[in-house]
């Protein structure tokens, strides 16, 4: 066997051990492991690798911004932030048809500023959101959809758990794919606003539109969402912005790292002054962080002896080489890589779809040349750029059916809601996902400007 | 029906007490390296006041960061938070979940046998003590020339290896633990996760 063919044995193997109910990070552990022992025909490679891998990659300076950036989401849940800005944007919105959905929208897309975790930003949003919409009599197809909807802005917008994943496998600068995720983010949130707007203009009793509130409390409230502008900014103003620009390139504040670090702090002083983390609030936090630490660094750990075992075989190079020598259209490939993003985010979570593909995907895209409508694209623009369209497309996959995270999460919420009546509410925005993507890959520059402006 | 039901969930009461804690001691090391790393930061901003960032802070914040993880793993494994396709299996009857629910586990436990038993030698790797005859009976292989310490602090390897070490080893005995619950929930014919 060459070592393609026994890449591509090694990984239909663990698709099927996954699909069999393998954890995945195990899944892709083991098979790496006995890969490369199968390769090399003795073990000693990579129990000798194993002796080190655990310990560097638990340990991984870059990697460490994960659980920092989960207890600052953590701490944002218990603080009281998602009613503030729940409150403010419905006082601004709620006159409108479908304004408290849009509202919704709004308000998760603040708290996608302060939280890097879809399915935090999806089930603190839906305490908050889903009863007030329930009770202003809003559709329960439409309430449901635009929250689980609304929580994938908790990821599409910075700070981003899997975008640090996508830069540290792709060697690619976290704070620039940070910036580059920020227009898009935008764009997602006024696009689902849209689509209520059309919704609503098609079953203009799915939003009942409420009084308009006065002013004066319009600004009041607006007042109250202070500290999520305050921690945003100082997160990423910290990291990515240039306080000595007499010097040569960027000198930001802090590191990646250290801002999230700083944002944990500020969000947990911040929780404590309101009220809303007591010490039982804390140790809930840390418990809920550690799970979902826990079991992203196992991912990791058994990605990293999968991509060695990959290294070895050398076939993501010559699958690369291939593809670009076929001399297929670029566009095609992408679209077929995008395509099994929104196939196999039917049924897998998206830290494990990006770990197991961007190891495959992402030399093919380098050994592409990226010209789309005449905007021309360097090796490090491509990647930013493919790292936003992956993030858009696996995200997608917490919110299609079968398996759809977010879904469940809202459903759980309003037990009394059938799960088809969600499933039918989610896909109007599932469509203005669909369409953004085609949007930016249309036009890159929608995704890279800013990064052009910032460096 | 099962393996010992009984003292498997008196057992299993033990170990969710005892991943418990080590996962709030987990997360106030976080919380420390958090508070630490502003320090630093403060300091560094405030360099021309006489302050100055906290020596170390690298590498304080991949040892805590690090150790923190390892010391979340029983918790997340206790409470099957390792994530997985189920859509397929949840098509079988409910004792072939199980079944299938206990082989992850199984690979699990023999991951995490394997992630203890490699730290160990690299324990042994960074460890400078020990009679050769006893180092020979651990089988911690050959005793280093130089002992890897951290860069700035000088902090022996050893150190949070051995703590890395210890965390991992209590790993697979959570791992071990949740084979045999999950042998039980294949014999009672479902799983009965709380």
């Amino acid at each position: 066997m060459t070592g393609l063919e026994l890449a591509i044995a090694a990984f239909a193997l663990m698709l099927v051990a996954i699909f069999f109910r393998a954890p995945i990070g195990v899944a892709m552990g083991i098979t790496g492991f006995v890969g490369t022992w199968y390769y090399l025909g003795n073990p000693n490679a990579p129990l000798s690798l194993m002796k080190s891998l655990t310990y560097e990659t638990f340990s991984s300076y870059s990697l460490s911004i994960v659980p920092l950036f989960l207890l600052m989401g953590q701490f944002a849940t218990k603080s009281g932030m998602s009613a503030a800005l729940f409150k403010a944007a419905s006082d601004w919105l709620g006159h409108r048809r479908g304004g408290v959905a849009m509202a919704a929208v709004g308000a998760c897309a603040g708290f996608g500023a302060v939280c890097g975790s879809s399915l935090a930003t999806a089930s603190t949003m839906g305490q908050v959101a889903l009863p007030e919409m329930r009770k202003r009599g809003y559709a329960d197809s439409l309430s449901t959809g635009v929250l689980a909807a609304g929580g994938t802005l908790g990821i599409l917008i910075p700070p981003s758990i899997i975008l640090v994943i996508y830069a540290i496998l792709a060697e690619q600068n976290i704070v620039k794919m940070f910036i580059a995720a920020l227009v898009p983010g935008i764009l997602a949130a006024l696009g689902y606003m849209l689509t209520v707007a059309i919704y609503c203009w098609f079953k203009p009793d799915a939003g009942p539109a409420l009084d308009r509130v006065p002013m004066g409390r319009r600004i009041r409230d607006l007042g109250q969402i202070w500290p999520v502008v305050v921690i945003f900014g100082l997160v990423m103003g910290g990291i990515a912005a240039d306080w000595n620009w007499t010097q040569e390139g960027v000198q930001a504040l802090f590191t990646p790292t250290e801002g999230a670090a700083v944002g944990a702090v500020a969000t947990g002083i911040y929780g404590v002054f309101s009220g809303g983390l007591t010490w039982r609030g804390f140790l809930d936090s840390v418990l809920s962080a550690a799970s979902s630490t826990a079991m992203i660094f196992f991912i990791v750990l058994g990605a990293h002896m999968f991509n060695s075992f990959l290294a070895f075989t050398n076939a993501p190079q010559q699958l690369a080489d291939w593809i670009s020598g076929q001399g297929f259209a670029p566009l095609l490939v992408l679209t077929i890589m995008l395509a099994t993003y929104l196939i196999f985010g039917c049924v897998m979570d998206s830290l494990s779809m990006i770990l197991l593909t961007i190891p495959i995907f992402f030399p093919i895209v380098q050994a592409l040349d990226w010209e789309i409508l005449g905007y021309a694209m360097n090796q490090e623009q491509s990647a930013i750029w493919f790292g936003i369209l992956a993030l858009i497309v696996v995200e997608v996959g917490l919110i299609t059916p079968p398996v759809g995270i977010n879904l469940f999460i809202i459903n759980s919420m309003a037990r009394d809601i059938p799960i088809a009546r969600t499933y039918a509410g989610v896909a109007p925005f599932v469509a203005s996902d669909l369409i953004r993507v085609v949007v930016l890959v249309a036009f890159p520059g929608i995704t890279l400007w800013l990064v052009g402006v910032m460096f | 029906m099962g393996l010992a039901p009984e003292l498997e969930r008196s057992i299993g009461r033990g170990i969710e007490r005892f991943a418990r804690y080590l996962a709030y001691g987990g997360g106030i090391v976080l919380a420390a390296v958090a508070l630490m790393v502003v320090a630093s930061v403060i300091g560094r901003a405030l360099d021309g006041f006489g302050l100055s960032p906290v020596r170390g802070d690298y590498e304080l914040v991949q040892t805590g960061c690090g150790l923190a993880v390892f010391a979340f793993l029983p918790w997340c494994q206790f409470n099957r938070g390792h994530v997985s396709v189920d859509i397929l299996v949840t098509q079988f009857p409910m004792r072939s979940q199980a079944f299938f629910g206990l082989i992850g586990d199984i690979l699990i436990t023999l991951a995490a046998f394997v992630i203890a038993w490699r730290i160990w030698a690299g324990f042994g790797e960074k460890f400078p003590y020990g009679s050769d005859g006893l180092r020979e009976a651990l089988s911690m292989g050959h005793r280093p020339f130089f002992p890897e310490t951290t860069y700035e602090l000088s902090i022996p390897m050893w150190i949070p290896f051995g703590l890395a070490f210890l965390f991992s080893a209590l790993f697979f005995l959570t791992a071990l633990y949740t084979v045999w619950r999950a042998l039980n929930w294949t014999l009672q014919g479902r799983e009965q996760l709380a």
